[in-house]
């Protein structure tokens, strides 16, 4: 048996990450006045993948091209264009993979429902599995 | 019936690992980020001459031939191992080879050109990386292959090697 302690313990070492600031790159000096945009941009570059580090966010990343990136979507904020014409302002040039979250496009259709295919073919199986064992 | 159900899993089982042996044994580089820019006209931009007091402004300045695009900066060790392929490439008639000096100090371009030898046409400053951002750039050193018609047909991410430089001059072969 697992003790409570131990439960105790789990429940209170995995509930810290939600107290915890993710932690972000932004240097001071790319900080816009107008705190409107600042939260767009942030925002944007949260879903915004860094090409270099490529599982981290510009927003989270170190990198040069991070940071370059970063710049220029607050350029373009300032510049008044929406949040689409930025976002299609970074596919244009590196593609859907620049995305955190991908599209919902013909291509990428597998992607977003396989997982609930596979999760039916799972209680398909469970449901089959536990008639099939009270019958016996 | 009943069996045949059970049997589901075993198969879509066996079907992922098919997909993942095959990913495993294709010959492809997982960390690269295909180009988004393939078959589509190079952009528009503008940009200093290294060697000359002027702006370069593409792609107003081609001269219908097939050019090679290459990322360079000094502070590259990448680049300087490809540079003896950058030269060979130049020294094709039909190709056009521009480098764009990414984020360096043009001084320091100079002296490395003197010494390694200047395989480029035109040599264009981006002290800022705004052009390898339009150029869709994450890492440098990168090559671009373009037609004469202004379309890229090519993007080499990393340093040219000798397996790379053969691709790409049957590339330029074909699209000649």
């Amino acid at each position: 048996m697992i003790s409570k302690k131990f439960i105790l313990l789990i429940i209170f070492f995995s509930s810290i990450q939600l107290f915890t600031n993710n932690s972000f790159s932004v240097d001071p000096d790319e900080i816009l006045e107008n705190k409107k945009l600042e939260m767009r941009a942030r925002i944007i570059s949260k879903n915004t993948r860094c090409l270099v580090c490529q599982n981290q966010s510009i927003d989270e990343s170190n990198s040069p091209l991070a940071k370059d990136l970063r710049k220029i979507i607050r350029k373009k904020l300032l510049e008044g264009k929406n949040d689409d014409e930025i976002y299609s302002f970074l596919t244009d040039r590196y593609g859907d993979f620049i995305l955190l979250k991908p599209s919902l496009k013909l291509n990428t259709i597998a992607l977003w429902f396989l997982p609930f295919f596979f999760l039916l073919i799972g209680l398909f199986i469970i449901f089959y599995h536990n008639k099939k064992s009270k019958k016996n | 019936m009943k069996k045949k159900i059970l049997i589901l899993p075993l198969v879509v089982f066996l079907l992922i690992l098919l997909t993942f042996s095959y990913l495993l044994v294709i010959d492809r580089n997982p960390q690269e980020i295909p180009s988004n820019l393939i078959n589509k006209k190079i952009p528009n931009f503008e940009a200093n001459f290294l060697f000359k007091d002027k702006k370069f402004i593409f792609p107003e300045e081609l001269e219908n031939k097939i050019i090679l695009v290459n990322f360079f900066a000094t502070w590259c060790k990448p680049c300087r191992d490809e540079h003896a392929y950058i030269k060979n490439f130049s020294e094709q008639e039909e190709i056009t080879v521009i480098g764009i000096n990414y984020k360096d100090d043009p001084k320091k371009t100079i002296k490395w050109l003197n010494n390694l030898g200047n395989p480029y046409r035109h040599v264009l400053l981006d002290k800022t990386g705004k052009i390898a951002i339009e150029w869709g750039v994450y890492g440098i050193p990168e090559t671009f292959v373009v037609n004469s018609n202004g379309i890229i047909k090519y993007r080499q991410a990393g340093p040219v090697t000798k397996k790379i430089y053969k691709k790409i001059n049957l590339l330029i072969k074909e699209i000649k």
